[in-house]
């Protein structure tokens, strides 16, 4: 058996390996007072959320923003620190079997559900069991690897894989990790979805769900979590989250006193927020990636990669990131894994510099004429057809036609998926913490994201290797591989850049810290009076 | 008057039977999976075919509407594919805020337009009069989406003291007073577009009655002005503008649908915003049965009063 520390440096940090053995404050992150401070407690924190939430119920949460709620009220078996280390939370500690077809997992004993009930090895077998077995449960993706789950003892679970899975922690973080009250899920039924009431074990209880207007998440009194004084956690009283969909009246919201935080901004509007003396602007990188994608399949304009490759030679990504709908905020990229992810590579730039020229002369090597597509773009966001448009133009000077058509979001996918597209579409990821969730699904042969309808069995084997290398280093060299040719040598599809999480708040508002993921983590923030 | 009122009832029946179909087919035709948004980002193919049986959704076009038709009829207008949570129960949650946006909205267009239309028609081609025709002109232009931001960005930034809040809603029962302050800007927002409607339609109707021959007889026997204004000319005048704010209860409820986005006001306008790009049919399809619904009881409530402004319509008759 591997110790928890092996297992969290498969994620790439001797950081995580200290966080799993309580260097870290057991209410995560590193934003809680230093030793000895003194610890603000109370008050009520408005959060503008981007849109409204779908669905409250871990199982059937596809949107990013349910998240930002469910972290509040929900814990999972582990979490991540600001850097995307994997720290413990529910799980005290980890094992991995030598073979990494075994992860067994040691629990905190002092949890409770906000409704009660006990939280023990019976209550994460039946949740992941609940997450993999149920018909119609968006998790099963995530615990694909995972055969069975088995009760050792009252605070021991052991998970049974059908085969070494490096990325299962990085799941295990998020959704698929988190625990909710078989009894609250029970009585509930069908409305569980939108007010799960007293379901988790989080630093906050959700207590009201009036959808499209507010959710109120009180104070769990009783939650394990104590900052780096040993103080408990939480420290406010009350969250109220709303949903705020139009991101000037959000930033209106938060500069007139009606919200103290929120977690999205337009590009245009940062360097305004950096010097208002009111306002506390942060940022972080983050594992979304923007990109083109291309339909490879047989019969369309892209089933020859290299007028991809042409695609991605001819954008100037340094001018989309500046003067896009960016305004500079992000980093330019190239490929699918991000700086916040340990298998990042700086020096991976295959071409620092648009180069319209060559794309020509690719394009003439393939001699089928001039290259012209259909852009689907995403309709509803000005700044989405602004960047959109900027393509179109630095393409032009590669003599490549772009026809851009803009239509909803849904029916994009809907086209995508079904591998209908004419040309490319304009659909960008929201990141996973894992690398493999950036990069898998979407370049293996037949899997569900593979939208482009990619293939190249180079590529396959490579993944298919990085899924069960547990040495990281040895992971991020695979990774690497895989990567300089699905991006550059048989492209699978045009990756232009990556975004960052900001975290804008009022300025008494401390304690909270931008993550990768972008979801605010209300445990350890505080109101200063 | 009464049966009139009962016929008038019935004949909504096979209306809002064609309502169903049309809204049915309407929102189905309109492209896109509702699976895929609800699985949003996770992919797995058995879990999105899992979730479009779970949706009914694969189920021929014909027999969709049948179960739906039969569940309406009972009363239940299905579960949102989102949130699972019972549309009835959704939309009843927002209807108070939709109907007190809608109430306010129309109380200010009707009110407003009905003293500055007065003053506009009393005093003909006076500066009054040209400063209304020109609000007129302005607020038909000006759509809701832009007029909405501008006053946010207004009393945010340049009226010191934020009077009034950049959105958000209170329930009128926990706090009356907050729910009154932020209901003013998307109350205006709303009404901006109708009172110039209604503005116009007072002003040259009352204009057409004061060329009639009643009026001079009116003043003739001597009859102070402000009689005659308010009892022969305005009772008058205002047969039209009772058709016209009929109309406008649809244009309110439209309006709503935007208004209610821009400052985040919880109603059912807000509801469907949010339920039309995600497929979510039984939302959109009860937010619409509603609106049809509140239309169609509002022309009603119009049509009975028009006998009140003109004795000389009766339903007894008519409906004979």
């Amino acid at each position: 058996m591997r110790s928890a520390r092996y297992l969290a440096a498969v994620l790439g940090s001797f950081a995580i390996l200290l966080a799993a053995c309580g260097q870290q404050p057991a209410g995560g992150g590193t934003a809680s007072p230093s030793a000895g401070a003194k610890a603000t407690y109370g008050g009520t924190v408005t959060f503008g959320l981007e849109n409204d939430v779908s669905n409250l119920d871990p199982m059937l949460s596809g949107l990013f923003v349910d998240r930002n709620i469910m972290y509040a009220m929900y814990d999972s078996l582990v979490r991540v620190t600001p850097k995307g280390e994997i720290i413990a939370w529910l799980a005290d500690k980890w094992e991995t079997s030598s073979d990494g077809k075994t992860v067994t997992f040691t629990l905190r004993k002092d949890v409770k559900f906000h409704d009660g009930s006990v939280f023990d090895a019976d209550a994460v077998k039946w949740n992941i069991d609940r997450y993999i077995q149920t018909k119609g449960s968006l998790r099963t993706a995530d615990l694909g690897s995972v055969d069975n789950v088995q009760v050792v003892d009252p605070s021991t679970v052991k998970f049974n894989l059908k085969s070494a899975f490096a990325p299962l922690l990085g799941a295990l973080v998020d959704r698929a990790g988190m625990m909710v009250s078989k009894k609250v899920v029970d009585a509930a039924g069908a409305d569980f979805t939108l007010k799960p009431f007293k379901a988790g074990t989080g630093p906050f209880v959700l207590t009201e769900a009036v959808k499209n207007d507010h959710y109120t998440l009180e104070k769990n009194p009783d939650w394990w979590g104590k900052d780096a004084s040993g103080n408990k956690l939480p420290y406010l009283d009350k969250i109220i989250v709303r949903p705020i969909t139009d991101a000037d009246v959000r930033l209106t919201n938060l500069r007139t006193g009606q919200i103290e935080v929120m977690n999205q901004i337009n590009g245009k509007d940062v360097a305004a927020v950096k010097t208002d003396s009111t306002l506390s602007y942060q940022q972080v990188g983050s594992f979304s990636w923007n990109s083109m994608v291309p339909n490879e399949a047989s019969g369309f304009i892209f089933n020859d990669h290299r007028l991809v490759k042409a695609v991605a030679m001819a954008i100037d990504r340094d001018e989309i990131l500046q003067r896009g709908s960016a305004n500079g905020i992000g980093l330019v990229g190239w490929g699918p894994i991000s700086p916040a992810h340990f298998a990042y590579d700086a020096s991976f730039q295959p071409w620092p510099k648009a180069d319209p020229e060559g794309a020509k002369k690719l394009i003439a090597d393939v001699g089928k004429g001039p290259l012209k597509f259909e852009l689907l773009v995403p309709s509803g966001d000005a700044g989405t057809l602004q960047n959109a448009q900027l393509i179109q133009s630095e393409l032009a000077k590669a003599d490549i036609t772009v026809d851009l058509k803009t239509q909803t979001l849904n029916e994009i996918v809907t086209i995508q998926q079904q591998h209908k597209h004419l040309g490319m579409t304009f659909v960008g990821w929201s990141g996973r913490l894992d690398p493999d969730g950036n990069t898998y699904d979407f370049v293996v042969t037949g899997s569900p994201n593979n939208d482009s309808s990619y293939s190249n069995a180079q590529v396959d084997t490579l993944m298919k290797q990085e899924r069960a290398e547990s040495d990281p280093a040895k992971r991020k060299t695979i990774l690497l591989q895989a990567q300089q040719i699905y991006a550059v040598d048989d492209p699978s599809r045009v990756w232009f850049g990556f975004g960052v999480s900001p975290l804008i708040s009022v300025k008494n508002l401390t304690g909270m810290e931008s993550y990768p993921d972008r979801i605010p983590r209300f445990q350890t923030a505080q109101l200063q009076k | 008057m009464i049966r009139y009122i009962l016929r008038r009832l019935v004949l909504m029946i096979p209306v809002a039977f064609l309502v169903t179909i049309g809204v049915f087919v309407l929102v189905r035709v309109s492209p896109g999976d509702p699976a895929l948004v609800f699985a949003g980002e996770e992919r797995d193919p058995a879990a999105i075919a899992a979730i479009r049986e779970q949706m009914g959704l694969t189920q021929p076009l014909p027999v969709q509407y049948v179960i739906w038709l039969g569940h309406l009829v009972q009363g239940d207008l299905g579960r949102s594919f989102q949130t699972h949570q019972r549309v009835i129960e959704a939309v009843t949650e927002r209807l108070p805020a939709t109907v007190e946006l809608g109430f306010a909205a129309l109380l200010i267009s009707t009110s407003v337009a009905l003293v500055v239309g007065i003053v506009s028609a009393i005093k003909r081609n006076s500066v009054i009069d040209l400063l209304s025709t020109s609000i007129t002109l302005a607020g038909v232009s000006f759509p809701s989406f832009f007029l909405g931001i501008v006053l946010i960005l207004l009393f945010a930034y340049v009226i010191p003291g934020h009077i009034f809040p950049p959105g958000g809603y209170v329930p009128l029962t926990q706090n009356a007073a907050d729910n009154l302050r932020r209901l003013v800007l998307p109350a205006i927002t709303l009404a901006t577009a109708s009172f110039a409607v209604n503005l116009r339609q007072i002003r040259s109707s009352l204009l057409d009655v004061f060329g009639h021959e009643y009026m001079r007889t009116a003043r003739a026997k001597g009859l102070h002005e402000r009689t005659v204004i308010a009892r022969h000319a305005l009772k008058n005048a205002l047969i039209p503008v009772v058709t016209l704010i009929g109309i406008q209860v649809g244009a309110i409820i439209e309006g709503a649908f935007i208004t209610e986005q821009i400052f985040f006001w919880p109603g059912i306008g807000r509801l469907a915003v949010q339920a039309i790009p995600s497929g979510d049919y039984p939302v959109v399809q009860g937010v619409v049965l509603v609106s049809a619904f509140s239309y169609m009881l509002t022309t009603l409530v119009v049509d009975v009063l028009y006998a009140w402004f003109d004795p000389r319509i009766s339903y007894e008759t008519a409906s004979a």
